[in-house]
Parts: structure tokens; sequence; C-alpha cells
């Protein structure tokens, strides 16, 4: 696999705090790469070191394996950044701000007029070309901001949390587009601090925290840092003390609650685990309304890792 | 030119309070320039003389005196000199004659006697000069073929009866010349407000902080994209003035194809360039669109009334138009004030008027100068 950003020991440091503390990580061709971390663990001050928008106290960074510096135009030909806070002019409509950030990268028209029209494809603001920032719903705009970004088609993509704050249908068009831009052949590195989006849309996370990486690898690779296997719910009324004594003594199981009708096991690794506790509760005659399995989340790991959630 | 294109999309979408600004303009300017063809700039301009008469009583000295005093507001001041340096100090007087000790007499037999001046040297007292040379040229001419001293009174009286009017009004176009300076001093208001205004504006779209940071990151080179605004903010600012300029021979006329109308329109130049400057500070101090409204009327209506735009510098009190002089729209008023009484064009007459250009261009290297060490103490920060 090639390397396409490839950052050594870059650490950022605001008078007293280190923002970001001694990262060393790469971005390989072709993958969506997530920074998983709450609010603050330095996400943002990562990218923009990157960019180069910041000064960084140590470390080097390399793209395309160049060194990357704020003069280094060649390289930032090849780069799309989609930034946390929306950055358009209220003044221009949706296809003059894509025109216009578009135009800061392509200079020819005709090449730029089929570029603009790509990206709004890609967002899905077919219909909104003429409108104006104002008339557009939070979401929309999430998605113009997003359009502007990418329009040029770089090779290599930022996106610092796009999807905050964003309606689901709009969420959902936003990582469908971001999905859409890895299979043209853009490589994506993607923050966010919903461990759902990872999941569904990284092909490799890195988990920070207060500056750290604390954890990377693939979320499958993630969840077997979990001490658990799988999380076990099951709807029963008025289930006697006696039984929860009983589910405690089966194979692998961790630990059990029982509050409010539901019941609910937590497994170590382990093997038929949801099996072995339905031919208990067939064995004892206990009636129940649902059951439902869940493997173990990013959060999980999250908490075995830092001892606190993901999100605050 | 993309930058340029949508330079001109955004200041598309605020057009609405320059062409406010401009109908002010065009309003007040013309309003002001009707009210003004009236008599009343005439009995105005009348100067204020002093006669200091060493003469005894003589007929010929005192026709003199009632030609000069009917033509003029006859001003008493005490019998001194210091009082009379004063007054003509702070203007009570324009010119001041004295008539020397057997003047009738020595005129009679042809010697020609020498009357001193004194004077401020604006218009109303160059009129008094005219008045005074003209009466001595037709006495002059009189007294050579006349010799009975009745006979040369009624000549003179006669002719110069027939003249003065026509005369008097003739060698500047006061009507004319208040309309320009009332227009350009008006036109202070305009650009502080048009720049100012628009130059904000386009800075805080530009260089909104995330659209500064998304600029960056790309491919174009950052300095050369200020470079491009500053252009773009400064051909805006020159088409603004040369559109005020073309305006003011619309509604002004003639006067402004003289010299007068040049130095206007040099005046008003230097001085859109220094508002260029002033809009470039303050855009670079703030970036919120919706304070821009309020500092452009601070700004431009604040100076425009202490400096005088609106109304007279004269009728405001000295503590006002003391701290008008930290303004540079002082300075260009002031100015504009100058070249309505300005009579002749001489490096002695037109040296006050290139120190007030000088100063308002020393305002303008001083802003620029405060605007580096803001926008490098923001850069800074980062
Ligand atoms: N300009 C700054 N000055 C001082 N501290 C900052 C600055 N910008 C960010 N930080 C701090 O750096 C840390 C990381 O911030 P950030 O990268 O924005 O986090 P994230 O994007 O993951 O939410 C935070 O603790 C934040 O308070
Ligand atoms: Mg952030």
């Amino acid at each position: 696999m090639k390397n396409v950003i490839e950052v050594k020991n870059l650490t950022k440091e605001y008078k007293k705090l280190k923002a970001v503390d001694n990262l060393t990580f790469d971005v390989y061709e072709g993958e969506i790469l997530g920074l998983l971390g709450p609010n603050g663990s330095g996400k943002s001050t990562t990218i923009n070191c990157i960019l180069s928008l910041l000064n960084f106290s140590d470390g080097s960074i390399k793209i395309f394996g160049k060194e990357m510096k704020p003069n280094a135009y060649d390289l930032k030909r090849e780069i799309g950044v989609v930034f946390q806070d929306v950055a358009i002019f209220d003044e221009l409509s949706v296809y003059d701000n894509i025109d216009y950030f578009c135009g800061l990268y392509i200079k020819d028209k005709e090449a730029r007029k089929s570029c603009i029209e790509d990206a709004i494809a890609l967002v899905g603001l077919e219909d909104f070309k003429k409108f104006y920032p104002k008339q557009l719903s939070g979401g929309l705009l999430r998605r113009l901001n997003i359009a502007c970004g990418i329009a040029h088609k770089p090779k290599l993509i930022f996106l610092d949390e796009p999807t905050v704050a964003v309606d689901p249908q709009s969420r959902n068009n936003i990582l469908d587009g971001i999905e859409k831009l890895r299979n043209n052949g853009a490589t994506i590195v993607y923050t966010t601090h919903y461990m759902e989006e990872v999941e569904i849309l990284c092909d490799r996370v890195i988990i920070l925290d207060k500056g750290k990486i604390i954890a990377s690898g693939t979320t499958d690779e993630l969840k077997e840092l979990a001490k658990i296997e799988e999380k076990v719910s099951v709807e029963v009324k008025d289930l006697d003390e006696k039984y929860i004594e009983d589910i405690k003594d089966l194979d692998n199981v961790e630990d059990v609650d029982y509050s409010n009708g539901l019941l609910l096991i937590t497994y170590k690794k382990g093997k038929n685990n949801l099996v072995e506790l339905m031919d208990y509760l067939k064995k004892e005659s206990i009636k129940y309304n649902k059951i439902f399995s869940e493997r173990p989340t990013l959060n999980d790991v999250f908490l075995e890792l830092t001892g606190k959630e993901l999100r605050d | 030119m993309t930058i340029f294109k949508t330079f001109l999309k955004v200041l598309n979408k605020c057009k609405a309070p320059i062409i406010i600004y401009t109908v002010f303009l065009i309003f007040f300017g013309g309003f002001n320039i009707k009210t003004s063809d009236n008599s009343m700039s005439f009995v105005a301009d009348k100067p204020d003389i002093l006669i200091v008469n060493e003469d005894k009583d003589n007929k010929i000295t005192n026709n003199l005196i009632n030609y000069i005093e009917k033509n003029s507001n006859k001003i008493e001041i005490e019998d001194n000199e210091e009082a009379r340096n004063d007054a003509l100090f702070y203007r009570d007087v324009n010119y001041i004659i004295y008539i020397p000790a057997n003047y009738g007499e020595d005129f009679l037999k042809g010697v020609n006697p020498e009357i001193k001046i004194k004077s401020t040297g604006d218009y109303q007292a160059s009129l008094a000069e005219m008045m005074l040379e003209r009466y001595i040229k037709v006495a002059n001419i009189y007294n050579d073929t006349y010799s009975l001293e009745d006979d040369i009174i009624e000549k003179v009286n006669d002719t110069l009866s027939k003249e003065t009017n026509i005369e008097i009004t003739s060698k500047l176009d006061t009507a004319k010349l208040d309309k320009a300076s009332f227009y350009y001093n008006f036109t202070n208001y305009c650009i502080l407000a048009g720049c100012i205004y628009v130059i904000c504006l386009i800075l805080s779209s530009f260089k909104n902080e995330n659209i500064s940071k998304r600029t960056i990151v790309s491919s174009i080179n950052y300095k050369e994209y200020n470079m491009k605004l500053l252009i773009s903010n400064t051909l805006f600012s020159i088409i603004l003035w040369m559109f005020y300029v073309l305006l003011s021979f619309v509604l002004v006329g003639d006067i402004m194809f003289t010299a007068h109308g040049v130095i206007y329109i040099i005046n008003s130049f230097i001085f859109t360039l220094c508002a260029v400057t002033i809009a470039f500070l303050i855009g670079n101090l703030m970036r919120n669109k919706d304070a821009i409204n309020g500092i452009v009327n601070v700004i431009a209506l604040g100076s425009s009334f202490l400096c005088g735009a609106f109304v007279p510098a004269d009728i405001l009190p000295d503590s006002v138009l003391k701290i008008a002089h930290i303004l540079p729209s002082y300075w260009y008023i002031k100015t504009n004030e100058m070249v309505k009484t300005l009579e002749e064009f001489n490096f002695e007459t037109l040296k006050p008027i290139v120190i007030n250009m000088g100063v308002i261009v020393l305002f303008s290297i001083l802003f620029i100068t405060i605007t580096n060490i803001v926008s490098s103490k923001k850069r800074k920060k980062n």
C-alpha cells in the first residue's frame, strides 16, 4: 500500500496545553481513515497542522512523499479540505460559491463547469443551485460546504466533523457522498466524535484522547480490545432474585443487571452465549418478551481504554 | 479574474446603500445649488473695510471715502494699530485703507500720493482692492483732463456708478464657486461612506476567518490573492471618485473646467486614496458585517459634521474645529474652502493648498502603518 500521508512525532503546544502529543501515523492510498475522539481531543489541530495552517512545535509531515509547507502549491492543488465551520460567501448563490472556491484551483472555465456540476450532484443540491445560503437549512449548508471543498476533484480529502448538528437525511447524503468520493479514487481523512459513522464508513480508525493516539486499527481489530464479547438484553417481568443468581453462574457471564423489567447481561469472550441463555430460560419456564444481542461498540473500547465515555 | 468577478458579485449584493449615499449627494447638492442662485451671495460678498483717514476735511478725500463706504460694510475699530491688526487677524475686517495726510491736495497736484493698505488676502479683500484700484484709475484719468475739483468728482462718480456692479462680480464667479465647494465638501461624506462601506463589506467576506482558512489551504498564492483584493478595492474607490467628479460637472457646471475645478478634483482624488487607507484599517480591526453600518455613520457623518462638510466651518465652535484637526476630512474641506476664494494661481497662493494635501497624504501613510501593525499582530496570534 502506498503512503499518502506520513505524520511523524507531530506535537503542537499551546502555551501550557499539548493539543497534539507526539502523533505518528500514516494514511494509505484509497482508504477512509477515521480520526475518532471526544471534543477537544486534538482532531482539528492535527488536521490544521498537516495542512500547514498551524505551526507545530515538533515533528514532520509528508504528503505524497514530499514535505508539506505553506508554499507547497503543487501539493495543495491535490488536496481538498472541508473545515468544521461552514466557510461560504453569504452574498453568492450555491453555484457561485462552488465556482469561486473551485476557481482557486482550476483556472479554466470550461473544465470548472463540469467539476461544479459533479460536486452539486454528489451532495444532491441540484434543486438549489440558484439559492442563497440564507435560504438553506443547516443540513443543506453543510452539503454546500462540502461541495466547495471537493469540487476541484482532489486526490486527498480532509473532512473535519462534516455531520455535526445535521439532520438524518443530510447526514446519510453526506456519508454516501464520502463513500462515492473514495470509490472514485480519493484518499480521505475523516474526523468525528460519532462512533457509529466511523463504523459504517471508515476502513481504519485512529482513536485520539487528549492529543494522544490511544488505539488504532480496523473497527473489528479495535473491538478485540474490549474485554466484553457481547451484551444481551431481555425484556422480562418480575424476575425472581434466585434466577438472577443462576444466570450469573452461566458460562462467560461478566455482569448481570436487572431493573425496570429489563435484564442486561454482559459476556466476556466466548461462544454460544445466547443459545445457553435461551436454554436456561426455557428450562425454568421464564416468559420473556424480546431478546436481543449487541456487539460491543467503539464506545465500549474507549471506555475500556480511558475509563470514560466517548461522548460527554 | 475569479476574485475580481466575485468582488463584483458581492458588491452587487450591497448596492443599495451606495445608491442611497449618492442620491443624498444629488438631492442635497442639487438643492443647495438651486437656492444659492440669488442676490444674497452678492450682499454677503461686500467686503468689510476700515478706513484710517489722516487727511483733513477735503472734497476729493471725502468722495473716495464715500465711494468705498457705499460699496462695503463700514467697520469701526478702536483707534490704535494693535486693535486693527487683531481685527485683521480675526477677519473682523478684510481690508484697511490708510489715507495719508494731504492726500486730496497732493492728488490734485498730480503727485499721485501713495495709499497704504493692509489685507487679509482673501476673496473679500481682493474685492476691496479692486474697488480701490478702480477708483484711483478712474480718478487719475479725469484728473488729467479736468482741472476743477467739482468737475473731477462729478465725472468720477458718474463713471463709477455705471460700472461698479458689473465689475465687482466679474473676476470670481462666487456663486458657482460656492456651489462647487459645497458639492465637494459634501463628497467628504459620500466618499468616506462609500469606501468604508464597500471595503469593509468586501474584507469581512473575503477575510472572514473560515474563508481565509479555505483560501490559505488552496493552491492560490496568498500574497497574490491579497494583492488582487487590494487592487480591486482601490479600483472600485477610484471609479466611485470618478463618478462623483463626473456628477460635479453635471451639477456644478462650467466652473469645473477652470483651474479651480482642477484643484477640487485633485483634492478629492487624494482624499479618496486616504479614505481607502481608512477603510482598510477599519476592515482589519473588525470583521463583523452587522457593525459596518454603524461605523460608516459614526465616521462619515461624524467627520462631516465636525469638519464642516454640511454647515460652514466658521459657525462651528472653536473647540470643535480644534478636535477636527486630527481628521483628514478637516484638511480636505479646508482646501475646498480655500479654492473658493483663490484669486490668483501662483506659488504663494497654492502653497497652503499643497500643504493641506500633504497632511492628507501623511494621514494615509499613518493609517497604512497602523494597518500593517494590526494585521501582523493578528498573524502572530496563530
Ligand atoms: N488557538 C488555541 N489556543 C489554545 N488552545 C487551543 C487553541 N485551539 C485549540 N486549543 C485547544 O486544543 C485542544 C484540541 O482542540 P481541537 O483540535 O479543536 O479538538 P477537536 O477538534 O478534537 O475537538 C483543545 O483542548 C482546545 O481547547
Ligand atoms: Mg474539531
